[in-house]
């Protein structure tokens, strides 16, 4: 291989490497970054020299703010209005005796902050706040009338020998599985025809502990961790 | 700000950020604005140009907070990105666009393929042993360009040799640095 090959495949081989670490002109680097976007085995590459260059992040020394900069950010995200006001707060819904409830209210705010694109959505919209006595698993579950469940866990840890498995409990009948879901992560879980069939308000989610990749006979075999009724918000 | 707790507060914090939570949004500010403040002014070099540019990531963060998966980076590792990307951009604009580099990545030239996940505990000890095995003034230059955010420009007047040696220097280095981590 000559000089001049060799020094151009290290150039190819380095520009991955050479946009992590911000080497490159505006315009290479505009080049670039799309490559990477639409193009999985660049973003591997890209994620590995992130991950890696990310070792080098302790030495970065922090340096204090100054104080007025915080309330310049709040009003510049939430307008000028008074910050972070007290129904904002999913921390203090949390700690509300009644926190089915409240966590419901609070998911209204969400849901008028984010409005559906497609107003006649909102007359299917559904949540459920999921906890039960004595655990500190919460998820709390938003359907928004396109056939799938997002959720989202507001607290409990992962286990490493367990997985959590989500359930719809509805008429009385046995409760149906709809897949392990995740507790570190937001999920989305599609309803299946079974769930849909019987889907609406009063329809109980309930999540049991139950082994690595959920109960294996399709009928719960762990403790209730957390469950919740759906509602109409 | 690295115990495995804290790492789990601020990973929450980020989840709940992505559900609209303003209260989790200050709390997360008060734990990790020092840290990213930090960025920002080693690579901006200047006190006004860093006080406006953390408002601006603070704003990225609280718009973006539902892209970051839990698990897949650490917390704080994707905090930084966003603020160290975020003071790149600026002074990437300042800089002379230099050369028509063709941009035609081959993905078969690049090597070794990494594997999909990179163990986070790893993380510093690998690539400060893999730093370890280049010419101390090249780490050097690969260090400021992470940490300082130099361009080609400022490394080879820093390390006192004409700009393409240094380009050729660091992309040799990279090379090298790679076949280190993914042997």
């Amino acid at each position: 291989m000559s000089d001049q090959d060799k020094q151009e495949k290290d150039g190819n081989r380095a520009l991955v490497a050479e946009y992590v670490l911000g080497l490159l002109d505006v315009q290479t680097h505009e080049a670039v970054g799309k490559r990477i976007a639409g193009d999985t085995a660049l973003q591997r590459e890209h994620d590995f020299w992130a991950n890696h260059f990310s070792g080098l992040d302790d030495q970065f020394e922090p340096v204090a703010p100054p104080a007025h900069i915080l309330p310049k950010i709040e009003s510049r995200l939430f307008g000028t209005e008074k910050r972070a006001s007290w129904w904002d707060s999913l921390a203090l819904w949390r700690s509300v005796a009644a926190g089915a409830l409240a966590v419901a209210v609070a998911a209204v705010g969400f849901s008028v902050m984010q409005p559906s694109p497609d107003s006649s959505a909102l007359a299917t919209q559904l949540v459920a706040a999921l906890q039960a006595e004595g655990s500190d698993v919460q998820f709390l579950a938003l359907y928004d009338g396109t056939g799938a469940v997002r959720l989202t866990a507001l607290s409990g840890e992962t286990m490493p020998n367990n997985d959590y498995e989500l359930w719809a409990i509805q008429g009385g009948g046995s409760p149906i599985s709809m897949g392990v879901v995740p507790i570190n992560a937001r999920s989305t879980v599609e309803l299946s025809d079974t769930v849909r069939a019987g889907w609406g308000e009063g329809s109980v989610l309930a999540v049991t502990l139950e082994p690595k990749g959920g109960a294996p006979a399709g009928v719960p075999t762990g403790p209730v961790v957390a469950q919740g009724a759906v509602t109409k918000i | 700000m690295s115990t495995q707790a804290d790492v789990g507060a601020i990973a929450d914090l980020i989840a709940r950020c992505a559900l609209r939570d303003r209260a989790a949004f200050r709390q997360l500010y008060e734990r990790t604005s020092a840290k990213l403040f930090g960025v920002a002014l080693r690579i901006l070099k200047d006190r006004a140009e860093t006080e406006e540019a953390i408002q601006e990531i603070y704003v990225k963060i609280w718009q973006k907070a539902d892209r970051y998966v839990a698990g897949q980076y650490s917390p704080i590792s994707w905090l930084v990105a966003v603020a160290r990307n975020h003071a790149l951009d600026k002074v990437r604009v300042k800089r002379p666009v230099s050369e028509d580099i063709d941009t035609a990545l081959d993905i078969a030239d690049m090597g070794p393929s990494p594997e999909r996940q990179v163990e986070q505990s790893e993380d510093s000890a690998r690539i400060a042993h893999c730093l370890g095995t280049l010419e101390p003034d090249r780490a050097e230059a690969v260090r400021g360009a992470y940490l300082d955010g130099f361009s080609y420009e400022e490394l080879a007047q820093r390390h006192a040799v004409p700009l393409n040696t240094m380009r050729t220097w660091l992309r040799r280095s990279l090379a090298k640095l790679k076949d280190c981590l993914t042997s």
